[in-house]
C-alpha cells in the first residue's frame, strides 16, 4: 500500500479520559436538544417501570462524550486540510444518570481513497465507552478525513 | 434467454456503503415490475473476499449475486470481473495508484476482464485523464450508465464510447439500499457465473439499460395579477 505510516499506531490506545460523571441534568439537556419524547429517557415514574428499571440516556447520547473539553488531542493527521467524517456507532448497555463514563481511544483503521474531489486518507478512531463498573456500554467510531 | 445483472454495487462490506445485501435482494424483490433484474454484482471498494458465499441468499431470493471488485489506478476507478487468487496476489487492491494498463493487461492474461467505470466522473473517470494522457489499449468495455453520475457525466462517458468504440455497461453503483438496480446491463446470453459473465463481456452481446425515474417537467408557475 502506498500511504506510509506507523503501523504501530493501529489499535494502541492513544488517550483516555478521566471518568465523567453523567447526571439526569445532563440527559435532559440532550433529551430536551433532540426533542426526545419517549419516557424511558424523560419519565422516571415511567422508565422505573420499563425493561431497565429506571431512567437511561436514548442511546445517541454515546457520541456527546467526545465533545468540548474532552475531544481528542491526538488524533494522527495526514496532510493539512480535513474534517470529521462520521460516525458510526454501535450501542451495548444503557448509560444510566450516576455513571461515571470512561473514555479510551485508538485508531482502528487508516486508508485512503480517490473520489470526484481527489485524494483522501481516512483515520478511523475507536473510543470505547465503559461505566464505573467497567462494562462497555458502547463503542463509537469517529472518522476523520484528510486532505494528503 | 438474455439476463439483467447490475454489474456494480457495494454492499456494508465497503466502507462507505451502509446497506446489506439481503436488503438489495428484498428491494430488488419487491420492486421487481420496475427494475426486472436477474442478478446484482458486488463490487466492493479496494478488496475481494474469496472466501464469501451468498448461495443462501441467492436460493431465498431467487436472485443471482456475483462478486467482482472497483479498484483505483493511475486512470480512474475500474471494475474487475472474474477475479482470482492470481490476481490479488499480482495487485494490492488496497492501492489507489495501481497501473491501469498493467492492470487490464494482467487481469485480461489471467482470465478476467477490467472495465473502467464512471468515465465521464471528475478525477476518477477516464475523461478526465485521457486528457492528460495516452488512451488505455485492451479496453473491452467502460460503464457508461452509473447510478450515481451527476448531470452531464454519463453524456461524457457516451462520447467517449463513440470515440474509441469501447463496449458499453450499466451499474447502479448503489450505496444505499433503494439505489439498487436502478442502473444495468442487459446481456443476450444467459449468465449465471462470473465465468458466464467474463465471457460475455469480452465477446458478447450487451447494453446499458437505465431503470432511473424520469423526473416530471414541473409546470411554471401561472402569472397572478397583483392588485
Amino acid at each position: 500500500m502506498a500511504l506510509n505510516y506507523d503501523p504501530a499506531l493501529i489499535g494502541r490506545v492513544f488517550e483516555t479520559t478521566d471518568p465523567v460523571p453523567v447526571s439526569a441534568e445532563m440527559i435532559k439537556k440532550f433529551t430536551d436538544a433532540i426533542g426526545e419524547t419517549n419516557p424511558l429517557h424523560t419519565d422516571p415514574a415511567a422508565a422505573a417501570k420499563g425493561p431497565y428499571g429506571g431512567m437511561t440516556a436514548p442511546p445517541s447520547f454515546a457520541v456527546t462524550f467526545r465533545n468540548g473539553q474532552h475531544f481528542f488531542q491526538h488524533v494522527p493527521r495526514f496532510g493539512k486540510q480535513g474534517f470529521d467524517a462520521g460516525k458510526d456507532v454501535e450501542f451495548v448497555a444503557p448509560i444510566r444518570p450516576g455513571d461515571s463514563i470512561t473514555l479510551s481511544s485508538h485508531v482502528k483503521e487508516i486508508y485512503e481513497k480517490t473520489g470526484r474531489t481527489g485524494s483522501m486518507v481516512f483515520v478511523i478512531v475507536r473510543t470505547t465507552l465503559k461505566n464505573q463498573k467497567g462494562e462497555v456500554v458502547a463503542h463509537v467510531d469517529h472518522r476523520f478525513m484528510n486532505r494528503p | 434467454m438474455s439476463t439483467i445483472l447490475d454489474l456494480h454495487s457495494h454492499s456494508e462490506a465497503s466502507e462507505d456503503s451502509r446497506a446489506p445485501l439481503e436488503a438489495y435482494l428484498n428491494w430488488l424483490r419487491l420492486r421487481h415490475a420496475e427494475r426486472p433484474l436477474h442478478g446484482i454484482v458486488l463490487t466492493e471498494h479496494r478488496q475481494f473476499n474469496a472466501a464469501a458465499d451468498y448461495r443462501a441468499l441467492e436460493d431465498k431470493f431467487g436472485i443471482l449475486v456475483l462478486k467482482a471488485s472497483e479498484v483505483e489506478t493511475d486512470y480512474g476507478h475500474v471494475l474487475v470481473f472474474g477475479v482470482n487468487e492470481e490476481m490479488t496476489r499480482r495487485f494490492d487492491f488496497a492501492d489507489v495508484r495501481l497501473p491501469a494498463q498493467e492492470l487490464i493487461d494482467e487481469v485480461a492474461r489471467m482470465g478476467g476482464v477490467a472495465v473502467p467505470c464512471h468515465p465521464g466522473r471528475p478525477t476518477v473517470g477516464l475523461c478526465e485523464h485521457y486528457g492528460k494522457k495516452p488512451p488505455l489499449e485492451n479496453v473491452v468495455a467502460v460503464e457508461v450508465l452509473n447510478g450515481g453520475s451527476r448531470k452531464g457525466e454519463d453524456e461524457r462517458s457516451e462520447e467517449l464510447v463513440q470515440r474509441f468504440g469501447y463496449g458499453a455497461i450499466g451499474g447502479s453503483d448503489s450505496h444505499l439500499v433503494s439505489l439498487i438496480g436502478l442502473c444495468a446491463t442487459r446481456f443476450d446470453a444467459d449468465v449465471r457465473t462470473i465465468e458466464d459473465l467474463v465471457r460475455e463481456l469480452r465477446t458478447g452481446a450487451y447494453e446499458p439499460v437505465d431503470f432511473r425515474p424520469r423526473r416530471k417537467a414541473v409546470p411554471h408557475a401561472a402569472a397572478v395579477e397583483v392588485k
